[in-house]
């Protein structure tokens, strides 16, 4: 392994001697430094830990892996709505940055990055040597034409420019004149407008695949032009998916001892029912898991399985909307109301009763500590008493609260858990259940309902698409002039112990407007059948086959 | 008869072509269209992207002109998008937009484009119903034998002990459904709670190559349900033959019982049976829907489900035409079957 020495952030010491004085937790310092462009390796160096080893002397070359999953149809990589679609295409599909289960990013087609002290300048180092399946170089034109398409506002479903916002010119709805410059072929600048820490991590998120030019996203099977050591052998949308070794072809992973160990990839889709998933486990059709749900961990555990578990930040929210109409009037317009449900409901409760007790309780701040710049504010009491006194003053105690909710396992029953507990403190609550196939059509306008949110590996992240005034996904129709102006500011600290000053506030606010109730952060699982390696259940559901491998 | 038929393929194709419309303006339905564009485009579009993703795909136009171009009447579309794309309804994935044809529809032989599965209604739609096929043939061949010697035994002689304990089992199986007998079958012989591991659970794998282990318990599940109906059919069809006068005249001139079951009830006794089970193909068609579910055997059922479920327009238009022919082809053998089981019954 080749190591580029490069000029070390000067926060990353900062957090170098604040890990070491034990200040900050090893997940967090791998999380901000190698965000910063430090590499994992030099970053683990810092605090004078040996990085982990890779799995390569345990994994065995060759063989074939059968995988549960939903097997869903490819389109625009940007308009990704489903890691499940990544896992299959990051075959031939890679990405220039991977986030990692312990909080670090690692560069992939970059070699490294650099960001300068305010973010508003990330100088991003193309890997030298990568090469596309089809014999030509990967450069930085590839590089800055991906994030000049990211930044495409008017293809319909793009999400990536949510996580590029700060690069689009609101009037023609794509990149800034000159804020993406190629500056040599194996170098690429952004010139941000204004500061934002998040891209790195938004280069790392499963839409942000790198295309190659004149990709036709209609005809992705047909001609999978890539840099991945895989190639899409067949596609049968909901029943099947196979990738295979690209023979022949120079995968710039071999050279670096990345991986790709299996010649072969199946994808095979088992449905929503967790029940046939294990009935496929005890048949012996497939090796592994997406993702293990409910108490189904339990079930594949007792036929020999093993389990991999990692605490995530996906969790669910339960909000009321407070833009919302309901005959009228806005009930959860008035403050008194939100805050009268928070306090009614027991968030330790609703983990319990909804996810049978796998994961860890939140405090309605949708930021938690598993984010850098997590700061340590406690949420309102738990009093149903002073709820419904709350909520009497309101004038709004005879008001019926339709609750609604996507009929699904924990979903569901985690909004029954809310719906119940308002029950008890004495509010007029009716539930609904809407069925998956039509529940998102309205996800964002439904008066009072829950929807669940994945993990993001930066605090300001969530705070930005989902509670900014007049995002798309702001779901709970929160609007307030000072949290969009914190938010900002923590946006330009590059710090986390600067920004932790700001998400205080941001939490704050986010507490006493009882925007929403966050019950708990869940913690995710995989399961596959003993000897196989490198298959670790990954904390944003991301793609890494190429680290899958037969135990040797 | 050849008058007969061609009546009954009128008939075939009006109805067609009736309730290809009723779908096709149902799935055209303004929130249908909308959950279109959302499960096509991105789960969490706003309002503004999915009027340009319907706009730009065609999907805005009159419900006649769409309808028209679906059945190959009028001219396939071509739309230039707000994002400056071209867009045609002819065209090929991977195809300029010149080259595309003009006319694209069930006239032309195209049964259009899958949005669901992103490839052609006609391939998807020939597959799952060859897997649907294959184990509907293996259904019949379980179910319509046993069926007939359950019926035709526990028929021969009404009341004896034989009779009483096969209806009992022939009513117990009919009036159990089959997402009840699957779930206790696949507890019972899929899992080791009771130590009777014997079959798999799940049928997936039979898709590619089915096995006795595989097969056999979504097999067993629809042939139970259907068999214990048809059973009864054949038991009273031949309770009634075995009371009539030839059958006494028969036993009378000394002929042996076995010789007159076989000799001259059975035949018979068939004919009510006969249109029951050809009523089955439709029945089997549709009902297959919960034990493929449950067993996760992407046939035609699934199809159906995956198709409504997502409001792939295209694709349930050409699985409702297929059912369409599916009833009435097999009503018009049962027809004409008849005929040559009966020959009272004339077709003129």
């Amino acid at each position: 392994m080749t190591h580029i020495t490069t000029k070390i952030h000067p926060y990353a010491k900062v957090y170098a001697e604040d890990a070491k004085a034990g200040k900050l937790d090893r997940r967090e310092f791998l999380a901000r430094t190698t965000a910063l462009g430090v590499t994992a390796t030099a970053a683990y160096g810092l605090i004078g830990a040996a990085a982990p080893a890779h799995a390569a002397g345990h994994a065995q070359q060759g063989g074939t892996i059968r995988m549960q999953m939903e097997v869903r149809a490819l389109k625009d990589p940007r308009t990704y709505d489903w890691t499940q679609i990544a896992f299959f295409s990051h075959g031939w599909l890679e990405y220039l940055v991977e986030y990692n289960n312990d909080g670090s990013f690692a560069p992939m087609l970059l070699s490294s990055w650099e960001v300068n002290d305010d973010a508003t300048v990330y100088t991003l180092n193309v890997r030298p040597g990568v090469k596309w399946n089809d014999g030509s170089d990967f450069t930085a034109a590839d590089v800055a034409r991906n994030i000049e398409g990211w930044c495409d506002k008017n293809v319909e479903g793009n999400s990536m420019a949510g996580r590029f916002a700060v690069l689009i010119d609101e009037a023609t709805g794509t990149a800034v004149d000159g804020s993406v410059e190629v500056v040599d072929d194996l170098t690429v600048r952004l010139n941000l407008p204004a500061s934002d820490i998040t891209l790195i991590a938004g280069m790392a998120d499963y839409p942000a695949a790198i295309v190659p030019a004149d990709f036709d996203p209609e005809n992705m099977t047909g001609n999978p032009v890539g840099t991945g050591p895989y190639l899409p052998e067949t596609l049968e949308v909901g029943v099947k998916a196979v990738l295979v070794r690209n023979e022949g072809f120079e995968w710039w992973g071999y050279a670096e001892n990345r991986g790709a160990f299996l010649d072969r990839i199946e994808y095979i889709d088992y449905g929503t029912d967790p029940s046939a998933w294990v009935a496929a486990a005890a048949a012996d059709e497939v090796d592994m898991f997406y993702e293990t749900v409910g108490d189904f961990v339990d079930v594949v555990e007792g036929i020999g399985w093993e389990r991999s578990e990692v605490a995530s930040a996906a969790t669910i929210v339960i909000r009321p909307n407070q833009l919302a109409e309901v005959d009228g009037t806005q009930p959860y317009a008035d403050k008194r109301v939100r805050q009268a449900i928070a306090m009614a409901v027991d968030n330790a409760v609703c983990l319990e009763l909804g996810y049978a007790n796998r994961g860890v309780v939140a405090r309605n701040q949708h930021v938690g500590p598993m984010h850098p710049a997590w700061a340590d504010v406690p949420g309102l009491p738990f009093d149903p008493e002073g709820a419904l006194a709350l909520l009497t003053e309101a004038g709004m105690a005879d008001f019926e609260m339709e609750i609604t909710s996507i009929d699904d396992d924990w979903r569901k029953n985690t909004t029954d858990a809310v719906a119940a507990q308002l029950r008890d403190a004495g509010f007029n609550i009716k539930r609904t259940i809407i069925p998956g196939s039509t529940f998102w059509n309205d996800w964002t306008k439904y008066p009072f309902s829950s929807t669940n949110w994945n993990h993001r590996p930066i605090d300001t992240q969530i705070l930005g698409l989902a509670y900014r005034s007049g995002e798309a996904w702001n779901e709970a129709g929160f609007a307030n002039a000072e949290f969009d102006t914190l938010l900002a500011e923590a946006n330009s600290l590059a710090d986390a112990g600067e920004r932790r000053e700001v998400m205080a506030k941001l939490q704050g606010i986010m507490t006493d407007e009882g925007v929403t109730i966050q019950p708990y952060w869940r913690t995710v699982y995989r399961h596959a059948k003993p000897g196989i390696v490198g298959w670790d259940m990954h904390i944003a559901y991301l793609p890494q086959m190429y680290k899958v491998a037969f135990a040797a | 008869m050849g008058l007969f038929i061609l009546r009954r393929l009128g008939v075939m194709l009006l109805t067609a072509l009736c309730l290809t419309f009723i779908v096709f303006w149902l799935t055209n339905l303004a929130p249908n269209l909308e959950k279109l564009a959302k499960t096509q485009g991105n789960a969490r579009m706003s309002d503004e992207a999915v009027v340009s993703w319907l706009e730009n795909r065609g999907y805005s136009q009159a419900l006649p002109v769409k309808y028209g171009q679906w059945l190959g009447v009028l001219p396939g579309y071509v739309i230039e998008g707000a994002d400056g794309e071209v867009r045609a309804r002819c065209q090929l994935p991977g195809e300029p937009v010149e080259d595309a044809s003009t006319f694209c529809g069930i006239l032309q032989g195209d049964w259009g484009y899958s949005t669901v599965f992103k490839d052609e209604v006609g391939s998807i739609v020939a597959t799952r119903l060859g897997l649907t096929g294959k184990l509907m043939l293996c259904v019949m061949l379980v179910m319509v034998p046993g069926a007939l010697i359950i019926g035709v035994l526990a028929g021969m002689r009404e009341g004896s002990r034989t009779d009483r304990s096969l209806s009992t089992v022939s009513i117990v199986s009919t009036a159990t459904p089959e997402y009840v007998s699957g779930v206790v079958f696949i507890s019972v012989f899929a899992t080791a709670t009771f130590g009777m591991q014997w079959f798999k659970g799940t049928a997936t794998s039979a898709m590619d190559d089915a096995t006795f282990e595989n097969f056999f318990l979504p097999v067993i599940t629809i042939a139970l349900y259907g068999m214990g109906y048809i059973a009864r059919m054949t038991r009273a069809s031949m309770t009634e033959v075995m009371t009539a006068q030839y059958i006494r005249t028969a036993r009378l001139k000394g002929v042996s019982f076995p010789k007159i079951v076989l000799r001259h009830a059975l035949r018979n006794a068939l004919i009510a049976p006969f249109t029951v089970i050809m009523l089955q193909f439709p029945w089997l068609l549709n009902g297959v829907v919960i034990v493929e579910t449950l067993f996760n055997y992407k046939g035609f059922g699934w199809v159906l489900v995956q198709a409504a479920g997502n409001n792939d327009i295209e694709l349930l238009l050409g699985v409702s035409i297929v059912s369409v022919f599916v009833v009435l082809i097999t009503q018009l053998i049962s027809d004409i079957g008849y005929v040559f089981l009966n020959p009272r019954i004339r077709i003129s």
